[in-house]
């Protein structure tokens, strides 16, 4: 089956494409009815196979001229459906992923690395969807310190949690052959979440690309939504934030108010002790950002936080030339209280980090999917 | 400056947004006066493309939007998952354009944009030289955060700067000037460091 673009120039024509599509019960995708074709106005219509040759034969005899917009149709369906039984080396990392493959991804990616990884349950989101995250870890007698990772704490920040999958995939193809890697798995576990914001993610698939926040009804239903990094207990409610539910940054009715939040918090409790790195991912502006945001008081190991931090950053633009500032919040991009990172750190996580993925704001959330490839290899 | 305002120099290098490639420097002096006003610019700059190929370019794009038999119109620009369809690629940097005087008409030592997504373009064909645009463009705003929806109607002539009418609504639900009270009291939060366009 064939896609043809075809725009009538005279009223001869738009008749005689009528005359087809009626006659031969063609597949109009624009307009939708025979009676809508116009001059000048653009035209989709799928051919079926079988026919292909004669209606462009008839187009010839007639001096209507065509471009075959796709194909193959069926060809085209295959490659954007996902398959039923797709081996996670089918799973296409530089294409963004609804949550419904995500989850399944995550459920084939222990399946095929059982040695290595295990899927664990966080917590319930506000529509009750259940959080996981994944755990790689290399089985050994000592108990090894924790790198934490997030992703999509934002939902519209979608080249988050693209980069938490291409994460988890090179760190799984690789361990075994890359000595830098196989080292830190024997001294470090990672902890991976690839989507935290999940009720808001699904949203920014199904409803608004833009939103930012949870899906906590407020006000009687009538409002939606707490910026999930102003919610945690860090001098929460203090700075860069609003008491308004209808503001991007509202921080909730108090701390950990969301269960999402919740879920994160009452695991870090448990194991903070364990925990060497905090590191939540975020888009865009290019910075790695360091604590705090709702002060510019620094932390007791601020030196060693900047030091690290401009040394990733200098590795990250050795890749593709891509510049990364390094920083306090609140001194290089603007005071905001409640945040994930601010809090890690406060409750005694030594190395707490945000990054903010490509780009600089051209386009911003809406990141075009070959830069996918390149912002994870860079980042990585 | 005391009693004045706040002085502000800035230099910046810019690059092309298809090629990456280096598309000059700019010396830029902003001037905030303590009276609510836009600021004061004066800016300079250098051009590393060659003049001649910035025209050709211009009115490659001018003849080709010029001769449409019908107007171009499109919408999500780019899509959710980022793509912009070739065709429209012209379409959304003209809204740029545009979209960057409605910026810096509205951005203040505290409040800055970006250009998040053309929501809907309709190109209107006018019978003199001029070619013509209507556009809703989504800003992002920060450090609010917000997502601002501005109609903008452009104009544009090669060799001429684009002319810009807009009208902006916050996109939340009947705001009022909820967003704008809020933006007040981060923006009171802030500390007044470098303004971070």
């Amino acid at each position: 089956d064939q896609v043809l673009y075809i725009v009538p120039e005279t009223f001869q024509q738009v008749q005689h494409l009528q005359h087809l599509c009626n006659t031969l019960l063609l597949d109009l995708w624009e307009p939708l009815l025979p009676e809508e074709i116009t001059t000048g106005g653009k035209l989709h219509i799928r051919v079926p196979g079988p026919l292909v040759q004669e209606v462009k034969d008839s187009l010839d005899q007639h001096m209507i001229s065509y471009k075959v917009l796709i194909p193959d149709v069926q060809k085209l369906v295959n490659q954007n459906m996902p398959r039923e039984r797709t081996s996670p080396e089918d799973y296409v990392y530089t294409r963004y992923h609804p949550m419904e493959e995500i989850y399944q991804w995550m459920i084939d990616i222990e399946k095929n690395n059982s040695e290595l990884v295990t899927r664990h349950y966080l917590g319930k989101t506000t529509e009750n969807r259940t959080i996981y995250y994944l755990q790689i870890s290399q089985p050994s007698n000592r108990i090894k310190k924790i790198i934490w990772m997030d992703c999509g704490i934002h939902a519209r920040e979608w080249i988050s949690p693209a980069f938490c999958q291409w994460f988890v995939k090179e760190i799984l193809q690789n361990y075994k052959s890359d000595p830098k890697i196989a080292r830190f798995l024997q001294n470090l576990d990672l902890f991976v979440l690839p989507v935290f914001n999940i009720d808001g993610y699904v949203y920014s698939w199904k409803e608004d690309r833009l939103w930012r926040k949870n899906r906590s009804p407020y006000n009687n239903g009538t409002c939606y939504g707490t910026d999930l990094n102003r919610n945690f207990n860090s001098s929460w409610g203090t700075a860069g934030i609003s008491y308004n539910c209808s503001s991007e940054i509202f921080c909730g009715p108090k701390p950990e108010s969301e269960p999402e939040t919740r879920a994160l918090a009452q695991f870090f409790r448990n194991k903070s002790s364990d925990i060497l790195c905090y590191l939540t991912i975020h888009s865009y502006g290019q910075y790695i950002l360091t604590p705090y945001g709702s002060t510019t008081k620094p932390p007791s190991n601020s030196e060693e936080l900047i030091d690290v931090a401009k040394e990733a950053s200098a590795v990250l633009k050795g890749k593709y030339g891509t510049s990364y500032k390094v920083g306090p919040t609140s001194s290089i991009l603007y005071s905001n209280s409640g945040s994930s990172r601010d809090w890690a750190h406060m409750i005694g996580i030594p190395f707490s980090y945000t990054f903010e993925l490509r780009d600089n704001g051209t386009y911003g959330f809406i990141l075009p999917p070959d830069q996918i490839q390149p912002t994870c290899e860079e980042t990585m | 400056i005391p009693e004045a305002g706040h002085k502000y120099y800035v230099q910046f290098t810019t690059e092309d947004y298809q090629s990456g490639e280096d598309a000059g420097s700019c010396l830029a002096m902003v001037l905030y006066p303590k009276t609510k006003v836009p600021p004061l610019v004066t800016i300079k700059c250098s051009d590393v493309k060659e003049p001649k190929q910035i025209q050709e370019e211009d009115n490659r794009l001018y003849q080709k939007l010029r001769h449409q038999t019908k107007p171009i119109s499109g919408s999500n620009i780019p899509d959710s998952h980022g793509n912009i369809e070739p065709d429209m690629e012209p379409v959304w940097a003209l809204a740029v354009a545009g979209s960057s005087y409605i910026m810096w008409e509205k951005s203040t030592e505290n409040l800055s944009y970006f250009m998040a997504q053309v929501k809907s373009a309709r190109q209107w064909i006018r019978k003199d030289e001029f070619i013509e645009f209507d556009y809703t463009v989504l800003l992002h705003e920060l450090p609010t955060q917000e997502i601002i929806s501005c109609h903008m109607r452009l104009t544009w002539l090669p060799a001429h700067p684009v002319k810009v009418k807009y009208f902006c609504t916050p996109q939340n639900q009947g705001l009022e000037e909820g967003s704008g009270a809020e933006s007040g009291s981060a923006a009171g939060i802030l500390h007044e460091k470098g303004a971070n366009f």
